[in-house]
This record gives C-alpha cells, sequence and structure tokens, in this order.
C-alpha cells in the first residue's frame, strides 16, 4: 500500500485523540466513581437509578411518618394503661363499698369523694395533648375532646398516615370509641378502620356510603323503644349497656363512674354492685382499646423493619448499578495509560524519518 | 541520417521537461498539507522518431499533460459518507445537551423533586395543623414549578441554539454555492483548450464535499465540466456559473428559523425547511423540530396531568379556615406550554392556610385530602391509565438516553468509515515526502545527464569545426 505523508499523521493524530478520550472517559469515572454520569452512559440502568431512588426516599418519608404514629400511639396506649388502672381501683373501691360488712354510708359517701376524683382523672385523660393536639379527639384535634359532663366535642375521624406504599394506618383512637363505645363493631371487635380513600372516586364513594349506613343508622334508631321520663334518667347505671335504648355495643365510661358516685352517695348497694358489671364491661373497652394500639405499634415496628430494610436494598441497587468497579477502572486507567505511551513513542519514530534526513 | 543538432535539439527538450517535472515535484512538496489536493505528474511521452533510410531515431521525450492522480468514484463516495457524517455528529451534539436536561447524576432533577414534592404532602399528613408544613408543601411546589420551567427553558435554549446553528451555516452554504459557480466558469475555460483544470478541480471536489457535510445534496458533472449542485428536492444552489442562495429566517407562525429558497432573483420564496434530512442542517431540523418537540410535550402532558389531578383533589378538600373548593394551582389554558406556564394558585401562593388537607371541614387533624395528594404518586393517570407520573417521566430520561446513546454512537462508526475513506484517498491522492525526493534526484539526474548531452554535442560540433584546420 503506498503511504502518503498525510496518512501517517492523520493516523498518530486519531490515535492519540482515542487514547486521549478513553483516558478522559476513565479518569472521570475515577474521579466521581461512577459508572454512569450522564443517562446515555447506560440508559436502562439509569432509568432503574432513577426508581431505586424514589423508592429510597419515599420509605425514608414512611419511616418518619412512622416515628410519628408510633409517638402518637405510645401516648395513646400510655394514656389508656392510665385509665385501665382508674377504673381497677373505682372497681376495687366499689368492692369494698358493695357490702355492709366492710362498709357503710359514712364510708361511701367519703368513697363517692374518691370515685370523684377519679371520674375528674378520666376527663383529664381524655383530654390529652401530644404537642399541640388532642389524642382523642378525632379529627379535631384542637378542640377538646370532653367537657367536665363528660360530654364528648370531637368526631370519630381516624388519623391516617402512610406507612408503606398503598398502606395507610390509623394513628388514633376517637374517644367517642374509647371512651364512648360508639362505633365499635357489633361484635365488640376494634377494626383499622374502614378503607383509606386513596383518590377523589374512593373519597366520594366513601361518603356515600357513610351516608348510607347514617340513614340506616338513624332508621334503626327510631324503630328502637324510646324509655322516657325515670325509667331512663334515673337509672344511670343501665345507661351503657346493652340494651334497646342503645345501639351502641360499648358502654360510656364516664356515665358508669359518674353511676358508681351516685349510687355510692345515694347509698344504693344495688346501684353499686350493677356498677361493678359495668366497671368490668368498661376494663375490658379499654384493653380492647388498648389491644389494638399495641397492635398497631407492633404492625409499624414490623414495617419500619421492613422499610429500613429496603432503603438499604435500595441503595445497594443504585449502587451495583451506577457505582464504578474500581478495581477494574484502575487496571483500565494502567491499560490505557500504557497504550497511550505507547502511542505517543511509536508516533515520533514514524513522523521523524523521512528520506530527506538521510542524503547528504 | 543522425544529425549533431538533433542531438543538442533532443538534450534541450529533455532539459526543459526535467525542469517541468522538477517544478511539479515542487509543487506537490509545497501542497503536501493543502487540504483536498492530489498530487500531481507530468506525463511525459516519446517525441515521434525520424525515420532515415532504415533507421527510425528516436527524438526524445517531452511532456504531454501535467496530471493529478484522483479516483473520481472514491470522492463520491467520500462525498456521501461526509454527508452521513455532517448530520450524525451535530445529531449527536445537540442530543448531548439535550440528554444534559435530564441528567440527575449529580444534580436534583424533576424526578427528584416531584418526589419531593409527594413527600412533603406525606409529612403534611402527619401534622395537618400546622401552618409549617403547609408553607412546606407550597415551598416545595414552588421549587417543582421551578423545575418544570428550567426543564422548558433549558429545551427551548437548546432549539435557539441550534436555530443559530442553522443560520450560520446557511451563509456558510451560500458562500461555497458562490464559490462552485466561480470555479465552475475557470473549469470551463481552462478545459476549453483540452487541458486538465487539476488545481480547481481539487478545490471544487472540497468545497463540494463541504457542502454536502451541511446539507444534503445531489449534484451531476455536465459535458462541459460544470457542476449542477441541487439541495433537499428543489433547491438548485449551483447551475453553471450562476449561484442561488438559501434564506434562514424567522417565520410568524413558530419563532424558529426555517429555511427558504428563490429560483431566481424576482421570483417568490418557498419553504423548503421539509426537505432536508442529512448534512448539518438536516441533524439539527431533527433534533429541533422532532426530538426536542416530542420531549418538550411530554413535561407539557406531566405538567398539566399533575396540576389536574392535585387540583382535583385539592378542590375536594378543605383549608384550615373551612372553605372548600380552593385550587391549588393555577391550571394552564393549554396542554401545549404547561411546563412553561404552570403556577401556584394566587390564594395559596399568598396564604399557606388555603392549602386543603381535610375532607370534612373545620377538622383540624384531618388529614385526607393530603392522603390522596400523596397518592396520587403511584396512581396511573399517564400514558391513558397506564403509567405513572414517575414511570412516565422516567420512561422519558431513558429514551432519550438511548437516542443519544445511539447517536454518538452512529457518530463514532461514521466516522471511522469517513477515516478510512480518508486513509484510501490519502493512499492515491496524498503526497508522499520520500517518493517527491525520489523524483527529485531522479530528475535532477535527468537534468544533469541532458545538459551533459548538450555538452557533448557541443564538443561534437567543435571537432568537426576544427577538422578543417589541419
Amino acid at each position: 500500500m503506498r503511504i502518503a505523508d498525510k496518512m501517517q499523521y492523520n493516523q498518530v493524530q486519531k490515535n492519540i485523540s482515542k487514547n486521549r478520550t478513553d483516558m478522559a472517559d476513565l479518569q472521570n469515572q475515577a474521579a466521581t466513581q461512577r459508572r454512569i454520569n450522564k443517562p446515555s452512559d447506560d440508559p436502562l440502568a439509569t432509568t432503574r437509578v432513577l426508581a431505586s431512588r424514589t423508592e429510597e426516599k419515599t420509605n425514608a418519608q414512611f419511616v418518619k411518618n412512622i416515628n410519628q404514629a408510633k409517638s402518637f400511639l405510645e401516648f395513646s396506649d400510655q394514656s389508656l394503661g392510665e385509665l385501665s388502672e382508674l377504673l381497677v381501683r373505682a372497681k376495687e373501691l366499689a368492692i369494698s363499698q358493695s357490702n355492709d360488712a366492710s362498709a357503710n354510708p359514712q364510708s361511701r359517701a367519703m368513697t363517692a369523694k374518691e370515685i370523684e376524683q377519679i371520674y375528674n382523672q378520666a376527663v383529664q385523660i381524655g383530654n390529652r395533648k401530644l404537642g399541640e393536639r388532642y389524642i382523642f379527639s378525632g379529627f379535631k384535634t384542637q378542640t377538646m375532646p370532653f367537657n367536665i359532663a363528660g360530654e364528648y366535642a370531637g368526631d370519630d375521624g381516624d388519623l391516617k398516615v402512610q406507612t408503606q406504599k398503598d398502606q395507610f394506618l390509623a394513628v388514633n383512637l376517637p374517644g367517642s370509641k374509647v371512651f364512648m363505645g360508639k362505633g365499635f363493631e357489633v361484635d365488640g371487635m376494634v377494626r383499622p378502620g374502614q378503607i383509606t380513600p386513596q383518590s377523589i372516586d374512593d373519597l366520594e364513594g366513601i361518603k356515600v356510603r357513610e351516608q348510607e349506613s347514617k340513614q340506616m343508622m338513624e332508621e334503626d334508631q327510631e324503630s328502637k323503644i324510646q324509655l322516657r321520663g325515670p325509667a331512663n334518667a334515673g337509672s344511670p347505671n343501665h345507661i351503657g349497656e346493652k340494651d334497646p335504648t342503645n345501639g351502641d355495643a360499648g358502654v360510656n365510661i364516664f356515665q358508669v363512674i359518674k353511676g358508681l358516685e351516685i349510687s355510692l352517695k345515694t347509698n344504693d348497694k344495688e346501684g353499686i354492685q350493677n356498677a361493678m358489671d359495668m366497671l368490668d364491661q368498661s376494663l375490658s373497652q379499654v384493653v380492647l382499646g388498648r389491644s389494638e394500639v399495641g397492635s398497631r405499634i407492633m404492625a409499624v415496628n414490623g414495617s419500619q423493619d421492613s422499610l429500613q430494610k429496603a432503603i438499604v436494598d435500595n441503595k445497594i441497587v443504585a449502587s451495583q448499578l451506577e457505582d464504578a468497579d474500581v478495581f477494574k477502572l484502575v487496571s483500565d486507567i494502567n491499560k490505557t495509560d500504557a497504550a497511550l505511551k505507547a502511542t505517543l513513542d511509536t508516533s515520533g519514530k514514524m513522523i521523524q524519518p523521512s528520506l530527506l534526513d538521510f542524503l547528504k | 541520417m543522425s544529425k549533431i543538432s538533433s542531438m543538442m535539439d533532443v538534450g534541450k527538450r529533455s532539459l526543459s521537461n526535467a525542469q517541468t517535472a522538477l517544478q511539479t515535484v515542487s509543487h506537490n512538496i509545497a501542497n503536501k498539507s493543502t487540504e483536498g489536493y492530489s498530487r500531481q505528474r507530468v506525463d511525459l511521452v516519446t517525441n515521434e522518431p525520424i525515420g532515415s533510410g532504415n533507421l527510425r531515431i528516436g527524438m526524445g521525450a517531452r511532456a504531454s499533460q501535467v496530471s493529478r492522480v484522483n479516483n473520481p468514484w472514491l470522492e463520491k463516495q467520500i462525498q456521501r459518507e461526509q454527508m452521513n457524517l455532517g448530520q450524525a455528529e451535530t445529531k449527536a451534539d445537540a442530543l448531548g445537551r439535550v440528554e444534559q436536561v435530564y441528567n440527575e447524576q449529580g444534580t436534583k432533577g424533576l424526578n427528584h423533586q416531584l418526589n419531593e414534592f409527594f413527600n412533603s404532602f406525606r409529612e403534611l399528613s402527619n401534622t395537618p395543623e400546622s401552618l409549617a408544613s403547609r408553607t412546606m408543601v407550597r415551598e416545595t411546589a414552588n421549587t417543582l414549578v421551578g423545575t418544570f420551567k428550567n426543564m422548558n427553558k433549558q429545551l427551548k435554549d437548546v432549539q435557539t441554539d441550534l436555530d443559530g446553528q442553522i443560520k450560520t451555516t446557511t451563509e456558510e452554504i451560500n458562500q461555497i454555492s458562490k464559490e462552485i459557480a466561480s470555479l465552475n466558469e475557470k473549469i470551463q475555460l481552462v478545459e476549453i483548450q483540452n487541458v486538465p483544470a487539476n488545481d480547481e478541480r481539487d478545490r471544487r471536489d472540497l468545497l463540494v464535499k463541504k457542502l454536502g457535510e451541511k446539507v444534503d445534496i445531489t449534484w451531476g458533472e455536465g459535458n462541459n465540466g460544470m457542476l449542477t449542485i441541487t439541495a433537499g428536492n428543489t433547491a438548485i444552489l449551483v447551475s453553471g456559473t450562476s449561484a442561488n442562495e438559501l434564506k434562514a429566517a424567522h417565520t410568524d407562525e413558530r419563532d424558529r428559523v426555517e429555511l427558504f429558497y428563490r429560483s431566481t432573483d424576482k421570483g417568490s420564496l418557498f419553504n423548503v425547511t421539509n426537505q432536508f434530512r442529512g448534512g448539518k442542517i438536516g441533524g439539527a431540523l431533527e433534533v429541533r423540530d422532532d426530538i426536542i418537540e416530542k420531549h418538550l410535550d411530554t413535561i407539557d402532558n406531566l405538567a398539566y396531568r399533575l396540576a389536574d389531578e392535585v387540583n382535583t383533589a385539592h378542590e375536594a378538600g378543605y383549608d384550615r379556615y373551612g372553605k372548600t373548593n380552593n385550587s391549588f394551582f393555577d391550571l394552564p389554558k393549554d396542554i401545549k406550554g404547561a411546563s412553561e406556564t404552570l403556577a401556584i394558585s394566587e390564594g395559596v401562593q399568598l396564604d399557606a392556610g388555603k392549602v386543603s388537607v381535610a375532607a370534612r371541614p373545620d377538622s383540624p387533624g384531618d388529614n385526607t385530602i393530603a392522603n390522596i395528594i400523596g397518592s396520587l404518586q403511584y396512581q396511573k393517570v399517564m400514558d391513558e391509565g397506564n403509567s405513572t407520573m414517575d414511570d412516565y417521566y422516567i420512561s422519558q430520561v431513558g429514551q432519550i438516553g438511548t437516542i443519544s446513546q445511539r447517536a454518538v454512537k452512529t457518530f463514532e462508526s461514521q466516522k471511522n468509515i469517513l477515516d478510512q475513506l480518508t486513509n484510501i484517498r490519502e493512499s492515491i491522492s496524498g503526497v508522499s515526502l520520500d517518493e517527491e525526493a525520489t523524483k527529485m534526484i531522479e530528475m535532477q539526474k535527468a537534468y544533469d545527464a541532458s545538459a551533459r548531452l548538450i555538452r557533448t554535442a557541443d564538443e561534437m560540433f567543435d571537432t568537426v569545426l576544427n577538422l578543417k584546420r589541419l
């Protein structure tokens, strides 16, 4: 083949520039420690890196949500624990005052004072705040849920928090449920709440269903026997019991305690004995609520563990896809460096000699 | 019968042949680095011998012509590949810049901001009562809107840049067309005397290649040696000795540079933009009008859907003041340009309390709407319900990465093809100093010998003239 001078220069130039380009690329990888520095370096891996980064950050947010939920749930648990202790104390007092062997009208009147204190404490527990939020008032976190008469001003809202993709968890128990026994299922079980709406269509659907069940409840209420006069107001012990006057499955804890207090004040032994049954019911209602809270805490702990693992997994996936293999990189750099030096060396030899150098 | 005078004559001619050849050697050496130059050589032929009796005596050599060593078919092939290279180069270059708009290795792009936006609603659902969380949501949304605007601007910047490139390239095309037309004239003038116009042809070949690198052309050579060059399908740039101009100008319909052609000075302008597929202009047009437009459409689409879906949820909710039907974004009027016109509604911008979080009025702890907006991230709202916003955007990133990767690979392989062809061309037409040096020695020796011949003839004359004095 005929070799013209320009061919040699072109070839030298091309080879040096190729080696330099390779070197620059490898140097960039070494400096960033990344194999992928722009989408075209590996388009498929880039999309997977982006997706796993999104997932990682969202999971980190879920962990934040869970921490928040945990403090809310743990505080609820602690408050309900105190409430159950109060109820146990109330029951002890009721037992001690239920017969004439260990009690008399004076001691009952004294005990009534203590029960009044217990009542006040129960109301206080109902008005517990975490930060600026009342924990037992449903959605109305800025409204004090219970007044001194034990009337509820909150609503039945479940504060749902997202703990995983497609998974929401209520962090609260509305006061109407745990203190007043409303909203329990017929079998007395507390369920983690209805479906969480994830779109406006869901929300509309839920609103329609709520409306329907409200209507059904009202119709239900209308068909119930309404007791009037002394039969209703005069026997506080019966309020909250599962009787036709009350469609709810649970008891109103405040009214139970209040009933006990009245029975003690009026020296009504039968009333005190009745109240003991009611206190048992109240206690089991609180325990039910507490176990619900406990199971939610367990659920979020589980989620937290799996999320933290997922965060690490995502980091590993992204790293495997985009990080440079340092050993391979260094060996590549050495190889390219050797090639570059060889190119420069041979280039010098190739360009220099010409016939003209040898003519004297 | 041989004559001393004819011997002197042959010597004289031989001297001048050697001189011609040496001069051509010097021309070759001088043009060793001239772009597009083909080495030249002197074609020597023997003179008509003179017959005398039984003898036919050779009368030396003469230089018939100076020709260039060149393969016209190879030149044509190079020209075609150069056109592909021009297109691939511009495309790879421009796509590299488009790709940077989507590059999130190291910078925080739309994917990140979109995720932050949804996470801010998740954070808000933790503390729906707090004004700080609402402000966070608004600020994150502002950043997101800014990112959309910025992407839109960056993509349009690349388009504007390509506009500039098209304009400059068009001016270069017009310059080249003019030069080719004038070379056409020169070549015709030279070659009408049956002498090859070597240097002019080299220059013209080079210019045709350069023209082809810029725009797709077809060309043919007439019997008179003149080239007719057509760009695209109808724009005749060079015909004989006259050149026509392309005109690059902004149009009213869309604020982009388009190309026009006018066949005669007084004729009307035709829009020929759509005719160009190859060369730098073809590459620039493809990236500007096809690829970038499509990507602008997708981010517009994303911005619009986001605004629409978030608004639908947001308007169903209640804000801090128990008011409903607040929009979060100002819904852009058209999908086209939505990424540019997207904005946060005035109400929310002025008062973060107007961010609606609750599904019921006067329920400060109700976070239902925040949860719904957070869940939008997983709803398949794009591509007629086939992909989530994340998927939609990420697939765009993958797409631009793939296109860019392919463009770079095409460019590299095209460059390799051209390098090889250029090597073959140089192997045929390039100047080799060694060869020229050899030729120089050869011709110098021939010159020496010819001079010696003349001296010998001279001495022979002397001998003859001295015969008489004896």
